[in-house]
């Protein structure tokens, strides 16, 4: 049983220790590759409530997991057809107690914990984007997803979306390190996943709803965008690029872009006017 | 080995397990009625407008007509099963051709109704408002087709005289259908074309 | 509708094997019927698993004949198709024949000491139903454009004509529908005979655990099947017909269907199916535990009040699977709530269960190992659910391999190792012959080792992040590492589906020239070991008179008086303490 804990500890260490080396190189073109069979490396600010979450359920469920099987065994060897086996209905007054106590002990224990860390990780974080509607530090941006690409909408210079300065990426999201990032997520054809792998972060892109999400990363870099719902024939190859500046490169390269953008609008190309106006609320 | 031991059980015991059956069956319909239901408020409490304004307006008169007659026919069929209780075997095949021809002339209503506004313009592909509708009075309809063959079958067996005091489950069970396709067209009435 | 009359066996070939109204034919139909699907439900894995180790490359031997455009290898269609196909042949058309169809119609009348269904002819035709069914799938997948894609869960609206058009998805959702009226039919069946056939004597807290797992999740069959129903006639009216029920307006502007009612409908069925999957398990398993180790159900009363808790709570939990929709943050929140106390009825019954082998006499027969293998592996399985019950931690691992490693060990494993475990307990009963034991032992090793290294090869997966239904899951970078893991869990994926073989062998060689079983080989209590092996048509020629619970064993007064460690449920104890001159129904 503390082995178990151990090893658990360890594998953790080894991961960090991995992470650690991974992060010191970044900055190549593509992501880095992963390695290890742990949680992907986390760059996000909050992320850590999730891991620490799940690393440490992880750890009750496998003493849990381990007891069982050692009592199973523990009674098929001591307990085999040489042992007499005891009368006993388990109904007495005592018997009832012990499992209705044992049980108790491992929900107040196991799911306890779970339940007491999650709502206060999810309101307090990841489900509380009416903090972020209201923070001027917030980058706001628009991503449409569709069969089989996210495309993303800055609101440029003038603050506002669906305007001549938008800044319209495929497949390629730029977020400033260090700052809150603000997505509102639609889609015009199936249900698409937003998903963050190394910032634990996921949302459904849901045709006719305006879904949110965000997220603050912590180091630079690129990383995977994935779909994670299925969307047709080419899910897997919904694949974006997250791309996490320094936050004066992101501005450079946010108003370099708007300005190409500006040069190069057409009023008539209304295909890429899928933008809306922000909405403050749904 | 002993002897084969017959278990025949006292009729009541048998009438109680058909009885439940169709309990059990009826609940499981509405559970099916009901998600069409949920289905409905889910649709329309995510509409701006409903009706919407450029579509023609549901009807009231008919369908409430229609309701009424349904109504009628389920008290008929109730009236059949009731003498068919007490004895009164001669009534119960009158009893049972006026609930059916009730039964029958609810459906051409219905389709009267469903004539007039496709004819208004009012298609199963026009949006989520006929949608619901054309979906729920169509999967009702269906029900009531099976409930009129059941009808006109039990119909049959009454004038040939094959039910009585002693025999009259197969009444009894299809009154008990028959009065639940009554009971959802009634909610189907109230928040279909009603509210 | 004479119920507990003694109907004439049928003579004519036709009326006795394939139009039989009796239970324990019908039972049998289901089992074949369910079986073949699972191979083929087991082929369609063995070809994602391929694809995963290698993806691209052609298929051995199959491939070549399956898929001719592509020189033999999978195409993203084909893939969509498999996972789609496989997730619902397991489901609907292999585990729940031969659970509920199965085993429900074969035990549930010889457990409670009745002579057939409630509703005999209605049973016969839930099986046709089910058989169209059945061949609505087969003939999907030779339609223009192949058979469902749109994944298991059928969302909209991917699943409507906007995302997949073509015959075949419209085939599948059709047999969905027939197949739920199928289990309809079954369900109503099952809850009625439950209620008025029990036998003089059987009350509700003597019936054997089977009957109340296969009873509950007839009750929910009942009440939730029609909610799928409801949300496949809508789906096949909007593909059909053009209505609007999940296809929405443009996404900027509000308005039109709602593609999270689809969602809704198909999870408040889709939840309690998932108990309705498990609860004949956990049927089995309290039963077999004691059975085998000859000792009594600890705390039966306990084990059937949790089942029964299980029941009522599957109807509220279904939230847990809509957590990154876009859900309402409180409705969320009491979904989470309600999940994580649907755990503590689980933990109360796998307490029951270590505690009756505890102290017990364990015969590690063929059933008895499967059924340890059910509570190993559905331990496993349950466990990885409680990450997923919360929030924050779904926000990461939904739909990731993680919830598929989860819902196979729940589901897959535990289905499947408890199929077994009932097929190898009531085998001598169904069919009067014995089945090969060093077989059944070698089937089960193979099994519960490589099934456990196969799922569990997909939690690993999933906690690294690896998203499911991936046609080539190595577009990503961050999943590119995981090729030689997904490669072993490819390769223990292909020994587990090789080692079914000495399943195939032990059946076919049993049921044709198994030796005779005895009456009650396995020297078991319940009504059904009562009769001779296999029963006769009317099962019982005295509806029998239960005295006691279905897990007597190791009573010291049942030992003095009788000199064995059980007594039959229907057996008079003798008062005086010899032994009775000619023991009742038990042991003639
Ligand atoms: C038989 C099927 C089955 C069963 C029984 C369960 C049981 C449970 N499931 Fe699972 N689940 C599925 C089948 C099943 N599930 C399927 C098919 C899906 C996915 C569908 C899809 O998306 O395609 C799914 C998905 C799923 C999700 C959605 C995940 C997502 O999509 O993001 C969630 C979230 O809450 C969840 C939770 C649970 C919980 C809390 C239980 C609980 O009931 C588990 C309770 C059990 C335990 C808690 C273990 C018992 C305790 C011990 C072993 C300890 C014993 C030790 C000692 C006493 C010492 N399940
Ligand atoms: C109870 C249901 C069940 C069962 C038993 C299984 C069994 C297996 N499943 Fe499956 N699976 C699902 C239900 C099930 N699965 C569902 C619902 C999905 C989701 C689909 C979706 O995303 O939409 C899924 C998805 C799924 C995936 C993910 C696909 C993806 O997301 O892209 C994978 C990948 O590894 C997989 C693998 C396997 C394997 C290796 C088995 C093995 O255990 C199979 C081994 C069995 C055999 C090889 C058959 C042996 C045959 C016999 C014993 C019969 C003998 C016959 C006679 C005597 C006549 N399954
Ligand atoms: Cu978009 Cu999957
Ligand atoms: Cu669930």
């Amino acid at each position: 049983m503390d082995s178990t804990a151990r090893l658990i500890k360890q594998v953790t260490a080894l991961l960090a220790a991995a992470l650690a080396m991974t992060a010191s190189g970044i900055a190549g073109a593509v992501p880095k590759p992963e390695s290890g069979m742990g949680l992907p490396r986390d760059v996000s600010e909050h992320g850590h409530h999730i891991d620490w979450l799940i690393e440490v359920t992880m750890v009750f469920v496998v003493i849990l997991f381990v007891i069982m099987v050692i009592w199973m065994v523990w009674a098929c060897f001591a307990h085999d057809e040489k042992h007499a086996a005891e009368y006993d209905h388990g109904d007495s007054k005592h018997s009832v107690k012990t499992a209705l106590a044992l049980s108790a002990v491992i929900f107040f224990v196991v799911d306890g914990n779970l339940f007491y860390n999650s709502t206060t990780d999810t309101f307090r974080l990841f489900w509380n984007h009416d903090a972020l509607e209201t923070d001027a530090k917030a980058v706001r941006i628009e991503v449409n997803a569709h069969q089989w690409a996210w495309d993303a909408r800055y609101a440029g210079p003038d603050g506002k979306f669906n305007t001549k300065d938008d800044v319209i990426t495929l497949n390629d999201i730029r977020v400033p390190v260090g700052a809150p990032v603000l997505l509102q997520l639609v889609s015009p054809d199936v249900i698409h996943s937003f998903y963050l792998p190394n910032l634990r972060v996921k949302q459904d892109a849901m045709p006719g709803m305006t879904n949110r999400l965000w997220f603050q990363a912590k180091e630079t870099g690129d990383f995977d965008i994935g779909c994670a719902q299925h969307c047709g024939v080419h899910h897997y190859k919904m694949k974006g690029m997250l791309t996490v500046l320094p936050p004066d490169e992101f501005k450079n390269w946010l108003n370099e872009q708007s300005a190409i953008a500006t040069r190069g609008y057409d009023p008539k190309d209304t295909e890429a006017h899928w933008g809306w106006e922000w909405r403050a609320r749904n | 080995m002993g002897a084969i031991v017959p278990y025949p059980p006292p009729r009541a015991r048998q009438e109680w397990t058909a009885y439940l059956g169709m309990v059990i069956f009826l609940g499981s319909w509405a559970m099916m009625f009901g998600s069409l239901f949920f289905a409905y408020g889910m649709v329309r409490a995510r509409a701006t407008a409903w009706p919407p304004p450029d579509l023609p307006e549901l009807p009231l008169a008919l369908p409430g007509v229609n309701t009424a007659v349904l109504a009628a026919s389920s008290v008929m069929l109730q009236l059949a099963v009731r003498w068919l209780r007490v004895g009164k075997t001669r009534w119960v095949g009158p009893g049972l051709a006026a609930s059916l021809a009730l039964g029958t002339l609810f459906l051409c209503l219905q389709m009267v109704t469903w004539r007039r506004l496709l004819d208004e313009g009012l298609t199963p592909s026009g949006g989520p408002y006929p949608s619901v509708f054309y979906a729920l009075t169509c999967f009702h309809a269906l029900h009531v087709l099976v409930g009129i063959g059941a009808l006109a079958w039990l119909c049959r067996g009454a004038f040939v005289g094959k039910y009585s005091a002693a025999r009259f489950l197969p009444v009894r069970l299809w009154a008990m259908y028959w009065h639940f396709v009554g009971a959802v067209w009634g909610v189907m009435f109230v928040t279909v074309y009603v509210v | 509708m004479e119920l507990q009359h003694i109907h004439p066996e049928p003579t004519s070939f036709l009326r006795k094997h394939l139009f039989s109204t009796d239970h324990k034919v019908i039972a049998k139909q289901f089992l074949w019927a369910g079986l073949l699907f699972l191979a083929f439900g087991g082929g369609l894995a063995m070809l994602i698993r391929w694809q995963w180790a290698f993806p691209g490359e052609p298929v051995p031997v199959v491939g070549s004949m399956l898929f001719q455009q592509s020189g033999g290898a999978i195409t993203p269609a084909h893939y969509n198709t498999i996972f789609t196909m496989h997730g619902l042949i397991m489901i609907f058309f292999a585990i729940t024949p031969i659970m509920i169809g199965a085993f429900g119609n074969f035990c549930i009348p010889l457990m409670i000491g009745a002579r057939d269904m409630a509703f005999p002819l209605l049973n016969m035709l839930s099986f046709w139903t089910f058989l169209v069914s059945q061949g609505l799938i087969i003939a999907s997948f030779f339609v223009q454009l192949g058979s469902a894609a749109a994944g298991w869960t059928t969302y909209a609206p991917l699943s409507t004509n906007v995302g997949t058009p073509g015959a075949g998805q419209t085939l599948v959702v059709a047999a969905v529908f027939v197949t739920g009226v199928a289990t309809i039919m079954g369900g109503i069946n099952y809850v009625t005979t439950v209620v008025r056939l029990r036998a003089p004597g059987m009350t509700y807290m003597r019936m054997p655990a089977t009957v109340w797992g296969l009873w509950l999740t007839a009750i929910l069959n009942v009440l939730f099947v029609p909610v799928l129903g409801s949300a496949a006639l809508l789906l096949l009216l909007d593909r059909s017909f053009g209505t609007q029920f999940y296809i929405a307006g443009s996404s900027a502007v509000r308005g039109g269907g709602d593609p999270i009612l689809f969602q809704h409908l198909f999870w408040i069925f889709g939840h309690p199916e998932v108990y309705i999957l498990i609860l004949p398990p956990w049927g089995f398993v309290t039963d077999l535990v004691s059975f085998f180790a000859r000792k009594p159900a600890y705390w039966y009363k306990g084990s059937v009040m949790a089942m029964t808790g299980v029941t009522v709570l599957s109807a509220v939990v279904y939230g847990h699977h809509m957590f990154v929709t876009g859900m309402n943050p409180l409705l969320g929140q009491s979904f989470m709530t309600l999940t994580l106390i649907i755990s503590v009825p689980a933990e109360l019954l796998f307490l029951n269960w270590l505690h009756t082998i505890w102290k017990g006499s364990i015969r590690l027969t063929a059933p008895m190992l499967f059924a340890l293998g059910t509570v190993f592996v559905f331990g496993l399985g349950g466990l990885t659910g409680l990450f997923l019950g919360t929030i924050s931690t779904d926000l990461y691992l939904h739909d990731t391999m993680f919830v598929v490693g989860h819902f196979h060990l729940t589901m897959a494993a535990a289905a499947f190792l408890a199929s077994f475990a009932a097929i190898y307990f009531w085998f001598p009963k169904m069919f009067g012959r014995n089945m090969n034991q060093t077989l059944a032992k070698w089937h089960f090793w193979f099994s519960v080792i490589f099934i456990t290294l196969v799922f569990c090869g997909q939690l690993v997966a999933g906690y690294g992040g690896h998203q499911r239904r991936l046609y080539d899951p190595y577009q990503y970078t961050f999943l590119q590492h995981m090729q030689p893991l997904n490669r072993w869990t490819s390769y223990f994926g292909f020994i587990l589906a090789a080692s079914q073989v000495t399943f195939v062998v032990n059946w076919f060689q049993s049921i044709f020239a198994g030796s005779k079983a005895e009456q009650n080989p396995w020297e078991i209590g319940t009504l059904e070991w009562t009769v001779p092996s296999p029963p006769v048509h009317h099962n019982f020629d005295v509806i029998p008179t239960v005295h006691r619970g279905p897990h007597e064993y190791a009573n010291p007064e049942v030992k003095k008086a009788l000199g064995r460690d059980w007594i039959g449920q229907s057996e008079e104890l003798p008062k005086s303490g010899k032994a009775p001159a000619e023991p009742a129904a038990a042991a003639s």
